[in-house]
């Protein structure tokens, strides 16, 4: 079960180099069937990440590239009026695939943004009364640029909550840049990418995380987690329990990819920053340095 | 420096707050001198550079000194104390090197609260250095925590002087009180010191009739007498020279008869208020008093305590009584008259039959004749400044209670009937609240004493025959109108001035039990209340303080401990010994640092130990966060754990 994981992750990285911790994070997510979204500033590879896992995993890909002008119909479809037979038909938008990247979010309006994350919340999209699934499993990708950017709407804390994790993909170092110089073209490799990790199976692991356990002393340290945040004067406002419940879901899912049947510490620590960086709101942007003070203070036993 | 600007305008805003009420108890030099440092060392905050250098803080420190210097008064005593504690707060305000000077000031500061109770006691003040006292703490939280916070830092003085609550009410129960030695009696220059005096003469008592001031105050055990009743006794006028009436110096000797007392006595506690007179008022006629109280010949009571200190008397009281004979001295002070009568007097003691008919006939003319003649009672009479008894009996007819009290006693003795004057206060204010009375200035009259045979002393209130509604209803009209309090406007405003009127009796109410429960809770009514309780000597006392702090200490200590936090698991407990083992190794296990983490650590600095470590961390992991846990592997953990030793 693990070695599919495995060389799931291999293959990644030979396609985005030099960020092993970044695209282990990414399937963490998937794994705990969680939204993710990735800031960063245009030209680092989030598209390619996302990209790459899309392949990877089998599922049918879509990219919509938000922009201040994308309307919610342009994402999750509309009536169209057929001559033929004299009804209206509905023409799904980009929205009903498995995989969405929702390039660069934070152009977009709020109203497109928020059409996005309702369907995101409830894997089913409305229109006009109608009522249509998305498929299964249905992830989302999101990428952002750093909000200090020009002509970006910053997506609202709410909505930010939506998402499981948050990630920073960084430049890459030295090393990892010469050889994606030296190396083919990304999108011939992912092109030829085989299917590591089909949906089925897939399914199973995303089952398998949730039979992870968690012991009482795990959950202690999880809620004097949460309590520090709340009572901390380093935040502004702690963590809801819908984030405690995601904290706890994704330190699962990173137990089950370290072959472990049981969640400790050190997974809560691994994900914390992108599990929490985007839901507190602190002096620093840096998800690191937010959750900084949590990892010192908030004792394991 | 490394002093946290945070920190430093906290504490100077605290010392701020604490040194702000001792502006009305200090003399200006020294508070102008103190505000003149802090604010150079609040400017000092952001500029540092125009801190004084070390030669002008000396220079400071002379003028500190000269300024006590010339207050003459050396360092002794408690204006002196204080301004010196003031001063040297002061001046090392503005020497703060290091985190040790903060501590200092800080101490110097709760000092410097603590002696503003040396010049008030109200409920106020107590609550103001309460809260002074929370900032002062929150300096120090500051101080100790890793996040200044001005809001966190309040919070946690707040929530360390709730917890200090139940010891400090314990402490003050029981903790026994030291009587103050004489010397530290402080006689405080505020308390006002208008009142009844022991002479009188015409705008004595009307000039008091503004004054808001408390006298004393009265609760009842039993029934309140009506308000006509309440004739509170204070000292007893008999001489005069026409125009002032004075006490006698001379105390007469005891009476001969013991006066009887009959009818049903009124009980009640009386808390007077700091006087510079030592004469305690009550009802008439006060019976066996007890020390330090004294009735004098004159059936007015007199305290050998220190009047200046707010003391509680207990006293009972017949209204109805005979005085008995009169004694040749007593029947020559009360006859006593300036100068012989003239003739317009003696004319009208004539017309009223005072020479020729029983002394209580003549009284009632006498009062017939104030009644049925054209005079007013009135605050405002006209000047009198040449003998006034006859510039109101036959001009002005407008008089206060002194005018009529002094005229009528005068007319008494004309007649040849033994008459005095008494002044005290009259009436009260019911607090409805409290069910006490309230005795205020305002209240202060001037009434006279007859002597009647058979009867002895009798009390006649002339004021009584005149405005009846003085003594019934016990509101001074005159007084009320020209401050406003009556304005003749219809109901609506009626309930407003209710609703003030209800607040401001709540409020004396309160006044009055933190004067009596906890101002004067001092060491004889300390042990009146622990003996009722069966304390009765000190080492009980220390015993129960003892045994309650140690209650207390108990009950909050098995409230933190049963805190989750403190481990009970037995891994975790041998667990922690295993880190203590490493310890020796430098090897510290951080809070935040999970046992994994900590292993990779241990393993990297002890290469040795690398597979006990490994698997003593696994054993705990599994035992700790894992699926299924055995006795078996918390036995296997607990001895692998007891095992690990470092070889030498």
């Amino acid at each position: 079960m693990h070695n599919d994981l495995e060389q799931l992750l291999q293959t990644a990285n030979q396609i985005i180099l030099g960020k092993p911790r970044q695209i282990r994070l990414a399937v963490c997510c998937l794994l705990a069937r969680g939204h993710l979204l990735i800031e960063d500033i245009p030209g680092v590879g989030k598209t390619t990440l996302s990209h790459t896992l899309a392949k990877l995993l089998g599922l049918n890909y879509q990219r919509i590239q938000f922009t201040s002008d994308i309307l919610p119909a342009d994402i999750i479809g509309a009536s169209v009026f057929n001559a033929q037979t004299h009804s209206f038909s509905f023409h799904p938008g980009a929205i009903f695939n498995q995989m969405v990247l929702a390039d660069e979010i934070n152009r977009a309006t709020p109203k497109a943004q928020s059409a996005l994350l309702e369907a995101m919340e409830e894997h089913q999209v409305t229109v006009e009364g109608k009522t249509y699934p998305l498929p299964a499993p249905f992830f989302v990708i999101a990428t952002q640029n750093p909000t200090h950017q020009i002509g970006t709407f910053p997506l609202p804390e709410s909505q930010l909550d939506r998402f499981l994790m948050r990630i920073e993909l960084g430049y890459p170092d030295l090393r990892a840049e010469k050889a994606l110089l030296s190396g083919q073209r990304r999108h011939d490799l992912i092109d030829s990418l085989p299917v590591k990790l089909a949906p089925e199976r897939l399914h199973q692991l995303q089952k398998a995380v949730t039979r992870v356990h968690a012991s009482d002393a795990l959950l202690d340290y999880c809620l004097a987690i949460i309590n520090y945040t709340r009572s901390s004067p380093d935040y502004h406002c702690g963590l809801s329990p819908r984030a405690g419940l995601a904290l706890l879901t994704a330190a699962k899912a990173w137990a089950f990819m370290n072959q472990r049947d049981a969640v400790i510490p050190e997974d809560i620590q691994a994900v914390l920053a992108a599990v929490a960086g985007h839901r507190l709101r602190s002096g620093n942007t840096n998800s690191e340095a937010i959750v900084q003070p949590i990892l010192t203070n908030v004792a394991v036993l | 420096m490394s002093i946290n600007k945070n920190i430093l305008l906290f504490l100077l805003a605290a010392i701020g707050l604490i040194a702000l009420p001792h502006i009305e108890n200090l003399p200006s030099s020294v508070t102008g001198y103190f505000y003149l440092l802090l604010s150079w060392r609040l400017v000092g905050v952001w500029k540092p550079q125009w801190l004084p250098t070390k030669l002008m803080l000396l220079l400071l420190t002379v003028i500190g000194i000269a300024i006590l210097y010339s207050l003459h008064e050396g360092i002794f005593g408690r204006d002196a104390g204080t301004r010196l504690f003031v001063t040297a707060l002061g001046l090392k305000l503005l020497e703060i090197k290091s985190e040790r000077d903060l501590y200092l000031i800080i101490f110097l500061a709760f000092i410097v609260a603590t002696s503003l109770f040396l010049y008030q006691q109200s409920i106020f003040m107590a609550a103001y250095i309460l809260v002074v006292c929370c900032v002062l703490l929150g300096t120090l939280v500051c101080i100790n925590s890793s996040h200044s916070k001005t809001w966190h830092s309040l919070k946690t003085a707040g929530v360390i002087i709730a917890q200090a609550l139940p010891m400090t009410i314990v402490i003050f129960i029981l903790f026994p009180r030291v009587e103050a030695p004489k010397w530290m009696y402080f006689n405080d220059k505020h308390q006002a010191k208008t009142g009844l005096g022991d002479n009188m003469e015409p705008g004595t008592i009307s000039d008091l009739a503004m004054s808001d001031e408390l006298v004393f105050r009265v609760q009842f055990t039993g029934t309140i007498p009506p308000p006509a009743q309440r004739y509170w006794r204070g000292p007893v006028l008999t001489q005069t020279d026409g125009k002032r009436w004075t006490q006698n110096r001379i105390d007469l000797s005891q009476p001969i008869d013991q006066p009887k007392l009959t009818g049903n006595p009124y009980q009640y506690i009386l808390l007077m208020e700091p006087q510079d007179k030592n004469w305690v008022f009550a009802l008439a006629l006060p019976a066996d008093v007890s020390s330090p109280l004294r009735r004098n010949s004159h059936y007015q009571l007199v305290t050998s305590a220190n009047p200046d200190k707010r003391t509680e008397y207990r006293i009972t009281s017949y209204p109805t009584y005979n005085t008995g004979t009169i004694t040749k001295d007593e029947y020559q002070e009360a006859t006593q008259l300036p100068g012989p009568a003239s003739a317009n007097v003696t004319q009208l003691v004539q017309r009223l039959h005072g020479f020729d008919s029983p002394p209580d006939k003549f009284i009632s003319q006498l009062l017939n004749h104030f009644k049925t003649e054209d005079f007013y009672y009135t605050l405002t009479p006209p000047l009198m400044q040449e003998n006034p008894i006859e510039q109101f009996l036959f001009e002005s007819h407008r008089g206060f209670c002194e005018h009529y009290a002094t005229a009528f006693v005068y007319l008494m003795r004309v007649a040849h009937i033994p008459a005095r004057i008494v002044t005290g206060y009259q009436g009260g204010e019911l607090n409805q609240v409290g069910n006490f009375l309230d005795i205020k200035q305002a209240y202060a009259h001037a009434w006279a004493e007859v002597w009647l045979e058979n009867r002895g002393w009798v009390r006649i209130d002339p004021t009584a025959a005149i405005a009846p509604e003085r003594i019934e209803q016990n509101i001074n009209i005159d007084q009320q109108v020209a401050n406003g309090i009556i304005s003749f406007t219809p109901n609506s405003a009626s309930a407003a001035v209710d609703w003030l009127k209800n607040a401001r009796q709540l409020w004396g109410n309160v006044d009055y039990q933190w004067q009596r429960w906890v101002i004067n809770y001092d060491n004889k009514n300390q042990s009146k209340f622990l003996s009722s309780l069966g304390i009765s000597d000190l080492k009980t006392m220390i015993y129960w303080m003892a045994g309650i702090i140690g209650l207390i200490t108990a009950v909050l200590s098995w409230v933190l401990l049963r805190n989750p936090g403190q481990p009970t698991d037995p891994a975790v407990l041998a667990y922690q010994r295993f880190c203590k083992k490493l310890v020796v190794k430098g090897l510290i296990k951080r809070p935040g640092e999970g046992a994994k983490d900590f292993s990779k650590r241990a393993k990297k600095s002890l290469p040795e130990q690398a597979a006990s470590i490994d698997l003593i961390t696994q054993l705990f992991i599994k035992l700790h966060y894992g699926k299924q846990q055995n006795n078996n592997d918390l036995q296997r953990f607990e001895s692998l754990v007891a095992r690990f030793n470092f070889k030498h």
